[in-house]
């Protein structure tokens, strides 16, 4: 018995990590209504910071190349003024971020917001490995952590203090907002700014001083865990997922049941670990980590009213939407200069022309799904996932031909789409977003890391496609990659491009406009609003599973890593940044944001920044959702318009004699105004 | 008029990006007057009212509060030297109780006790612990005022009051307007469509249309005068119809 409660009582370590940062994203979405995905990359970060100054005196700054350390002393600081300088600096950072990222956004939509803080966590994380590699490191202990007796337990006791620091905060921050001027007027400024400016409260310096409020908490716990779990820049960023979960319990306002939450979900996983080793008929591998996001998953969609009622104020800003005109004829032309792309390419740009064409078909699933019905989903890879691996078990397991192969493995993510559409009937926005991200972490850890369905690290191989004998692989001998495999990849992504142009314009494309414009309008005017959510999904899902398993045939051999929920993120991210309501702003993300496409590696093969990609595509995004927040399909650079205008006017005037040409734009894909 | 302007607009241009809705307007309102600001829809009336209360920046002229030039001052600060705004739309706090929208409301200082506010919005007193998002929308627009009042404004703007409410209500609601300018002494300027019941309260009122100052004068005068509000209203054409 009392080995149960030993690991009950370790879980409070991470536990309170969780919580922590749980507290400083309920701050942030309560004061500046933002759901930071970056979060833990700040946790990290301050804990290089004070990792730098307690080793050896250095202060750490978030830049490259430029000399980006100060000596601050010849030898490290002691642990409590290393501890202040990183607070302090902490504090600083926060200003800086709010005032040049958040502030700007103010006024942005909710998803604008969590695509810049998505930026700000890949550039810190970028900046993090290039400065300090990818090597964990580990610094001394800060709490005691003399062992501690309790009856016949015997544990570290830091593990205890971390978590009374954890309820001290709470209640700290409970009591604060109840009765406090300040928490009441960060209340009032976050529903209703003009409301707040009419009463004598600025809003921006209440939302700042929560904003480094929160800042700090996040040091915090980035410097408290540190001497408990190394420091690296990944797991820590990646604390950011069971954080979020605890947040959305909270329902981003409660920081009671925030902090609770936490330390329940830490010694949950503890358990779950100790578990493992009695009942040997669990599966091993990755339950600690699913089971809390399956819990969340359900939990939230059982716990949510369905349609907002009276004193519910629901924003809902969308991002603008394409109307393809003349879908069949851009259809066309595409197939023809993707095919002469290909011919004209060789070698890896080839290969990267290829990878751009299937991140086009995800990109597709998310305007389908996020443009058009205006759902968020972060579980986009986990359909695309399951499609691969079925590819996988229905050709190189019971030997269906390619033909019947590609479609049935493509289904196969429907299924799944529906299932995590079901909480999208519930939930809205950027909490739906959040249970979705942990339907696909537990997804991940459960099904595709399981060694029978995943491969394990060696992944599993994809037989080379046939058609009647004639071979479509993507090698051949020595000649790798072929065009005839990038054409079939060019096939069935405008394929997949024109299903969603004529989606827009056909009923079930208007059902689905009406439904993300909103809802109870939907509802009155006889729109079936769960129905055509679900169908969204379906449809979503199936697209996104026939991207899945266009990559698989690209890669040959598929492992769990590629549909990990970062990918999805980054697919969420470059979509939304490219513009998500266009067809055109998915072919946008495919050539020129994605990471494996053309843009990015014909950059690092000419002029070699592959090094700062990460970085660069980090800081791009940010600086893209403060700017352009319709999406850089949205209006696309003149000579680019100029050239479309001049070639719609020589197709309109091939076909319809001298009528003037319309002035429509095509951008790469299909006709948009 | 024996005090000085409290709120004196002097050729004031306003506007949304640049383009000016409301030209060339002078309007003044004295301390324990109450001012009507009338006119059709689109006239420009929510206009000078935002950017009285400093959501908007004047594009030209000059707004001057207490002698004082306040163009381009941002409304937070306005708001603590003064002005309360009851906006169209009323930007209340949905999430926040009554009692909690006058806690904050009030500010540091000279603020209304709360048994003075009761006295003029009784309404309020039985919703003291109820949310504002579920108030009914004549409640709603008491609270409103309430919450512009317990500041003790030196100025009070009052956009549309009657916008979605009974003439009940309404009728109950416009004569507030006068005992705050009589028993707190603050100018007050509001914008109503319903000119009859404006014209009641008011002891001076200003027509606008589009965007132009096109009549004013005492609200007595005005009253007697049906045909110069109606050819004010809709325009030179029918005045000589109307006359």
């Amino acid at each position: 018995m009392s080995s149960y409660i030993l690991f009950l009582l370790l879980g409070l370590g991470s536990g309170a990590v969780y919580a922590m940062l749980a507290l400083g994203l309920v701050l942030k979405h309560r004061a500046a209504g933002v759901v930071d995905f970056g979060h833990g990359a700040v946790a990290m970060f301050i804990a290089y910071v004070y990792l730098g100054l307690r080793a050896d005196g250095t202060l750490q700054f978030p830049w490259i190349v430029i000399p980006h350390e100060l000596t601050l002393r010849s030898s490290g600081l002691a642990t409590i003024p290393a501890m202040v300088v990183a607070l302090v600096y902490a504090a600083i950072l926060g200003v800086v971020m709010y005032w040049t990222i958040y502030r700007p956004l103010r006024h942005a939509t909710p998803l604008t917001r969590v695509c810049a803080s998505v930026g700000t966590m890949l550039a810190l994380q970028a900046i993090a490995v290039l400065n300090y590699g990818t090597t964990a490191k580990s610094t001394p202990t800060i709490l005691p952590s003399s062992p501690l007796k309790i009856g016949d337990i015997t544990i570290p006791s830091d593990r205890l203090w971390l978590a009374g620091i954890v309820i001290l905060l709470a209640a700290a921050l409970g009591a604060v907002y109840r009765y406090t001027r300040f928490g009441l007027a960060t209340r009032a400024s976050a529903e209703n700014e003009r409301g707040a400016a009419l009463v004598g409260l600025s809003a921006t310096r209440i939302a700042l001083g929560n904003w480094v409020l929160a800042t700090l908490l996040a040091g915090l716990a980035g410097i408290l865990i540190a001497p408990i779990s190394t420091v690296d820049p990944t797991s820590y960023t990646l604390f950011i997922v069971p954080a979020l979960g605890c947040a959305l319990i909270a329902r981003f306002t409660s920081f009671g049941v925030a902090a609770a939450a936490g330390l329940a979900l830490g010694m949950l996983q503890s358990e779950i670990t100790k578990l493992l080793s009695v009942w040997s008929w669990l599966p091993e591998q990755g339950l600690p980590q699913a089971i809390p996001f399956l819990f969340i998953v359900v939990a939230m969609t059982m716990l949510s009213r369905g349609v907002g009622a009276r004193g519910g104020t629901v924003e809902l800003q969308n991002p603008s939407l394409g109307r393809p005109s003349r879908p069949y004829a851009t259809t066309l032309l595409c197939f023809v200069a993707g095919i002469v792309i290909l011919m004209a390419l060789h070698g890896s740009l080839r290969t990267a022309f290829i990878a751009s064409l299937v991140w086009i078909v995800l990109s597709l699933s998310l305007t389908v799904l996020t443009g058009y019905v205006g759902q968020v989903s972060l579980a986009q890879m986990s359909f695309a996932g399951l499609s691969g691996f079925v590819l996988s078990h229905l050709t190189a397991g019971a030997g269906l031909p390619f033909i019947l192969a590609l479609p049935l493995a493509s289904l196969a993510a429907v299924p799944l789409g529906l299932l995590i559409g079901l909480p999208a009937l519930r939930l809205r926005g950027v909490n739906l977003a959040v249970v979705t991200l942990a339907a696909a972490f537990a997804l991940d850890a459960l099904v595709f890391n399981s060694t029978w369905f995943g491969g394990g690290l060696a992944g599993r191989a994809i037989p080379t496609p046939k058609l009647f004998g004639w071979d479509l692989g993507i090698a051949k001998g020595d000649t790798y990659p072929r065009v005839i495999f990038g054409v079939v990849v060019l096939l069935f992504t405008c394929g997949a491009g024109l299903l969603v142009a004529r989606l827009r314009t056909a009923p079930a494309g208007r059902m689905m406009i009406a439904v993300r414009s909103n809802e109870r309008a939907a509802a009155a005017a006889g729109i079936d609003v769960a129905r055509t959510k679900l169908l969204a999904f379906g449809l979503s899902a199936f697209i996104a599973g026939l991207g899945g398993t266009l990559f698989a045939y690209q890669q040959q051999n598929i492992s769990p890593p590629s549909f990990a929920v970062f990918t999805s993120l980054s697919l969420l991210a470059v979509t939304y940044v490219a513009g998500v309501g266009r067809i055109a702003g998915a072919v946008v993300a495919g050539i020129m944001l994605s990471s494996t496409g053309l843009f990015v590696t014909a950059a690092d093969k000419w002029f070699g920044v592959g090094e700062y990609q990460a970085l660069v595509a980090g800081v791009a995004l940010t600086l893209t959702a403060i700017k352009q927040p319709d999406g850089i399909a949205a209006s696309p650079p003149p000579p680019l318009v100029a050239l479309g205008k001049k070639l719609s006017g020589v197709w309109a005037g091939r076909r319809n004699g001298d009528t003037a040409p319309p002035a429509a734009t095509p951008v790469g894909g299909v006709v948009e105004r | 008029m024996p005090d000085a302007p409290l709120l004196e607009l002097d050729g004031l241009d306003a506007g949304y990006a640049g383009t000016p809705v409301v030209r060339d307007l002078h309007v003044t309102v004295s301390p324990g007057e109450v001012v009507a600001l009338l006119g059709p829809n689109g006239a420009g009336k929510t206009t000078t009212m935002t950017t009285v209360a400093g959501l908007l920046d004047p594009i030209g002229g000059t707004v001057r509060f207490g002698g004082e030039d306040v163009g381009g001052v941002p409304a937070h600060l306005l708001a603590r030297r003064g002005i309360a705004l009851v906006p169209e739309g009323r930007a209340l706090f949905f999430g926040l109780t009554v009692r909690e929208h006058l806690t904050l409301a009030k500010g540091k200082g000279r603020a209304l006790a709360r048994d003075e506010l009761l006295e003029l919005l009784p309404e309020l007193q039985k919703c003291l612990d109820r949310k504002a998002g579920v108030l009914s929308g004549g409640e709603q627009q008491m609270l409103a005022v309430g919450r512009a009042l317990v500041s003790r404004p030196r100025l009070l703007l009052v956009d549309e009051m009657s916008l979605g409410l009974a003439p009940v209500i309404v009728e109950r609601l416009l004569p507030i307007l006068r005992r705050v300018a009589t028993d707190l002494g603050a100018g007050v300027l509001f914008v109503e469509q319903h000119v009859a019941l404006a014209l009641e309260v008011a002891d001076r009122a200003y027509v606008l249309n589009h965007g132009r100052l096109v009549l004013d004068g005492p609200a007595s005068d005005l009253r007697d005068r049906p045909d110069l509000l109606r050819s004010s209203y809709l325009g030179d054409g029918a005045a000589p119809a109307a006359a």
